[in-house]
């Protein structure tokens, strides 16, 4: 018997023209619904490109980028969380290189470039028009390349990785908080911070320290003693129950009556943090006790076999399966935080939404702007949102695929 | 054996578990219990020391907060009880419409991200991508203040749509069927349709199953249902019984006034007064309301010439329509001239006497000879319409220059209130109450809205003054908080409905394939029917989010139960009361989609099996 060789299809089944004929044209309907909606983009795209040149006055947005990136934060000491940006895409980009030699590290290497190319993006823009920050964007930059340098080139630091992020974070916050004095490092009070600086910071303290505290509310609802259970029960139902920006009001009310002080004495920050760290360690818990309900109760047993103890099978065994499993829903709930920290205005801080809602729009030169500039400006922050909520979405997805949590 | 006599026959207590457990709780116990002793002392004692209202007294005070949007009549009047249940409301009403949009879109886009098209698949999901990274609040800004605040104003220019619908600055007002003046007359044949529809339905199936063949039931049975309830609704709308003009009298609210049956006679409305809606009226401008608007015109507070604006009526609609200036011998100087008949009038000085309106003979800045002059309006032979608005309540004539001062509003007010005992019984007076004051216009606004006595009443939108009148509205707050409500909560529903029929087996499509089903038919028929179990309970966690996120409607300026609630506890100081009704409210909200969605959980269960 002869084999027939391979051929290539016929020219009409490949190249472009069968991709068109395929995924476009395939039938009068498709082909109808193709022109249609190909126009109706086209359209679309080449109005908002026109507007975004020539219609929108971009202009206060511009002149305001100190005030969305850190408010009030003292502009010659704007230099520290510019380090502070640098200390963390240090650390990134050496996860990210010490990843990639091993073979492994995408995720982290998509979120180093991505996160590090705004950054010298910024750095670019500060060499061309920011006077004041140009040599702290420069720092930053080289800082977030050294690290990857670093990674890369010596291997050996892979053992020293966690003690430098957990020296790292300890440095960005001093960087940012200052030590004292009336320095470089005085000290700059929360109430002074503001725009995306207090976004970051909220966004991450909340995920940080709600991550144990869901972790111990989702073990307290699965506990076998009453008293632990239904208080875990009533918290988790209860917090769950109302949305974020009535638990946001009411921490305004009532912290300082709970804590019996005068209501300025508590900074508007303790409050926010207060109410979103609750409130994100209810979900948390929410999560996190779907991880455990996914582990075999084989496991469970298989540990008592071997002798553990139950709070050893609890940490050794079973913990590790069970948020293994939910890192990507996790990951989802950082995400929501982060948008969700657009809420803090209720009780009176100006983050980088506060800013751009109330702040820029009441300014005098703002005011001669025929229709106000919140359109523009709400343009600009939904941007600036995408741009970090759509990484960690991506970061999302490929947890999922590598832990292989989405197939079954 | 040996083993087993080895080991101790009691566990010592502290290494047994369940002692340890009980201790655990204990322990527990008393921290929780002491620290929530702690915090109970400390609000107690914090609001001792500052005497904030810790019950609920304050309830059943007067508000003072005024409400633009009101599924229920409502007044600054009105009491703090009122106020949060107007917000409890419009929470329902924008999360029932909401959900129900939000389905739809989210569905379409869910199927459409899975389009064998190209184009469509990438519009669907780059929708779902970018409007889910973007927080709900840049929306509702984007929608409330960045975009339909910039649409033109209702009152010069608003964008008319095909179907009567008309959009504005003001929000979107769209034509609406109201229950008219033979409703009631109509409910019985409805009923009866009804019963007709069921019994119908129920002898043909009967005979169908009988007759061993296929047929429907439903035509049959829909016919019946049509024919009585249409033969009702024409009775109904002839033989409709009006009532003899009641004895009515207004309490006075911002722009409207409200119809009542004053029972007692003391003019003013108490609890126990029902409101009517549907009487048929003879509007009179009452002396002491012009007098007072007069008094305005001697004081020079008005530069223009005062317009009068009269109904909108439209040709045909009515029978008589007589505007006369009584009073004082001066009066017969002034008459009404129509500038844009019949809607919009004008008083001029008839200065040369020919009963015509001339170039120059409007009444002057000072107002010269206005002092004094009464003014009759009477809408007659309107035997089968009557003079009522959308909210049941009677629009009067305002004869009160639009824009005013709120000091010279609540004069006009009083004037308007002792204005009432003047007159007799079955006469309305026109009371003055002031339009909403941001329009600044100087024009004496008069609106009455003719509704037909029909069993329906086809009501569409119009802008006689400033705002909309008639039909249906959706306010700019409301619709810009619905719009990024919707279009936020459809992206997640678009993610789980992708995933609901990614999650049913490729076979299911082949083997429909293989029987010759068509592409449509293989999706209506096999895959969605499967998809909709797994898809529906996350759905409702979403429509549990919409309703959840609604309480950002500040953002857009809507009083939800949220937004009231916040403004209460600022005015009141009250805000341990505050908390708990927040918190109460929401969790029964809460709990009514936990509940639907055990019972939906509960049914797909069973189907499964």
């Amino acid at each position: 018997m002869q084999m027939i060789p391979d051929r290539l299809p016929p020219a009409g089944e490949r190249g472009a023209i069968a991709w068109l004929r395929r995924n476009l044209f395939s039938g009068t309907v498709n082909a109808i619904v193709s022109i249609a909606l190909g126009s109706f983009v086209a359209l679309s795209l080449f109005n908002l490109g026109r507007w975004m040149l020539t219609g929108a006055s971009w202009q206060p947005v511009w002149n305001n980028m100190k005030l969305l990136a850190i408010y009030r934060y003292p502009a010659e000491l704007a230099w520290r969380p510019i380090i502070a940006v640098g200390v963390l895409l240090m650390l990134t980009g050496l996860t990210a290189a010490l990843g990639q030699r091993v073979g492994k590290g995408k995720i982290m290497t998509g979120v180093y470039f991505w996160f590090g190319s705004l950054a010298w993006f910024l750095t670019l823009v500060a060499l061309i028009a920011w006077p004041s920050v140009r040599v702290a964007w420069l720092l930053a930059t080289l800082m977030s390349v050294a690290g990857y340098a670093i990674g890369w080139y010596v291997p050996r630091v892979v053992r020293a990785q966690s003690w430098l992020w957990a020296a790292g974070l300890p440095i960005v916050l001093v960087l940012i908080y200052g030590v004292g004095g009336s320095g470089s490092f005085a000290v700059v009070g929360t109430s002074q911070w503001g725009g995306f600086l207090l976004t970051v910071v909220i966004a991450a303290f909340g995920i940080t320290v709600s991550f144990p505290l869901g972790i111990a509310l989702a073990l307290g609802r699965r506990s076998n003693l009453p008293a632990i259970k239904y208080f875990s029960i009533g918290f988790i139902e209860v917090i769950r129950g109302a949305p974020l920006i009535t638990w946001l009001f009411i921490a305004s009310l009532m912290v300082p009556l709970l804590l019996d002080v005068a209501p300025d004495s508590i900074p508007a920050l303790t409050r926010a943090l207060v109410a979103v760290t609750l409130f994100s360690a209810a979900y948390m818990a929410e999560n996190v006790r779907g991880g455990l309900q996914s582990v075999p109760n084989g496991q469970r047993e298989a540990a008592r076999a071997l002798g553990l103890s139950g709070w050893q099978t609890t940490r050794l065994i079973v913990l590790p399966q069970a948020l293994r499993a939910v890192i990507p829903v996790l990951v989802g709930q950082a995400i929501g935080l982060f948008k969700d920290t657009s809420l803090v205005f209720i009780v009176g801080l100006h983050d980088f939404f506060e800013i751009g809602r109330r702040v820029i729009p009441s300014q005098p030169e703002s005011l001669l702007y025929p229709g106000g500039v919140l359109l523009e400006i709400s343009v600009f922050m939904a941007f600036a949102y995408f741009f970090f909520t759509y990484r960690m979405s991506i970061a999302s997805r490929q947890l999922e695929k590598e832990l292989g949590v989405g197939e079954r | 054996m040996a083993m087993t006599t080895d080991v101790p026959e009691r566990i010592p207590f502290w290494r047994n578990v369940k002692t340890l457990g009980l201790l655990a709780q204990i322990i527990f116990a008393i921290i929780v219990v002491a620290a929530i002793a702690i915090l109970w002392n400390n609000v107690t004692s914090a609001l001792a020391r500052s005497s904030l209202p810790a019950d609920f007294s304050w309830l059943g005070s007067r508000a003072g907060i005024p409400i633009g949007e009101r599924p229920i009549p409502y007044t600054p009047d009105d009491t703090y009880f009122r106020a949060l249940a107007i917000g409890f409301l419009n929470t329902l009403k924008i999360a029932l419409v909401g959900v129900v949009l939000a389905s739809i879109l989210g569905v379409g886009v869910g199927v459409a991200r899975l389009s064998n098209n190209f184009l469509l698949r990438q519009i669907a999901t780059w929708y779902v991508e970018i409007l889910r990274n973007t927080p709900l609040a840049v929306q509702i800004i984007f929608w409330f203040t960045a975009a339909i605040a910039t649409l033109p104003p209702t009152i010069s220019a608003p964008i008319r749509l095909p179907g009567g619908l008309m959009f504005s600055n003001r929000g979107l007002a769209f034509p609406a069927i109201y229950p008219g003046f033979g409703f009631r007359d109509w409910l019985p044949w409805i009923v009866a349709a009804i019963a007709l529809y069921a019994i119908v339905l129920y002898v043909r199936r009967r005979q169908i199953i009988a007759s061993e063949r296929p047929g429907l039931a439903w035509p049959a049975a829909l016919l019946a249902f049509l024919a009585v309830s249409g033969t009702g609704y024409f009775v109904a709308s002839g033989t409709a019984t009006i009532p003899e003009p009641l004895t009515v009298d207004f309490t006075v609210e911002r722009g409207r006034g409200v119809t009542f049956l004053d029972a007692n006679g003391n003019g003013e409305r108490e609890r126990d007064e029902a409101l009517y809606g549907f009487v048929p009226v003879t509007v009179r401008v009452s002396e002491a309301a012009i007098e007072t608007q007069s008094t305005n015109l001697n004081e020079q507070r008005r530069i223009k010439p005062s317009v009068l604006r009269f109904p909108v009526l439209e040709e045909g609609e009515y029978e008589s329509f007589d505007v006369r200036i009584l009073g004082s011998a001066d009066a017969e100087r002034f008459s009404v001239h129509w500038t844009d008949a019949p809607t919009a009038g004008l008083i001029f000085e008839d200065r040369n006497g020919d009963g015509i309106y001339q170039e120059g003979e409007e009444v002057d800045a000072d107002g010269v000879g206005f002092s004094g002059v009464r003014t009759l309006l009477t809408i007659t032979g309107f035997s089968r319409d009557l003079v009522s608005d959308r909210d049941g309540g009677i629009r009067i004539p305002n004869f009160e220059p639009v824009g005013t001062q709120e000091e010279e509003t609540e004069e006009i007010q009083d004037a308007g209130r002792s204005g009432v005992a003047g007159f007799g019984p079955s006469s309305l007076f026109g009371s003055p109450a002031g339009a909403s004051s941001d329009e600044e216009e100087a024009v004496l606004d008069t609106t009455v809205e003719i509704r037909s006595s029909g069993a329906l009443v086809w009501s569409r939108p119009s802008v006689p003054v400033s705002n909309y009148e008639g039909g249906f509205r959706f306010t700019a707050s409301y619709l810009a908080l619905l719009l990024a409500l919707v279009i936020y909560t459809a992206t997640f529903i678009a993610e789980i409905t992708r995933a609901g029929i990614m999650a049913v087996p490729k076979g299911q499509t082949e083997a429909s394939k293989a029987l010759g089903l068509s592409g449509r038919q293989t999706f209506s028929l096999v895959i969605f029917p499967q998809a909709v179990r797994i898809i529906l309970p996350p759905m409702i966690s979403q429509y549990l989010n919409l309703t959840k996120n609604s309480s950002l409607a500040p953002l857009a300026a809507y009083a939800e139960i949220f937004a009231v609630s916040a403004i209460v506890a600022n005015q009141t100081g009250a805000s341990v009361p505050v908390t708990v009704l927040i918190i109460v409210s929401y969790l029964v909200i809460s709990w009514f989609f936990s509940f639907v969605l055990n019972i939906v959980n509960a049914r797909l269960a069973i189907v499964e099996r």
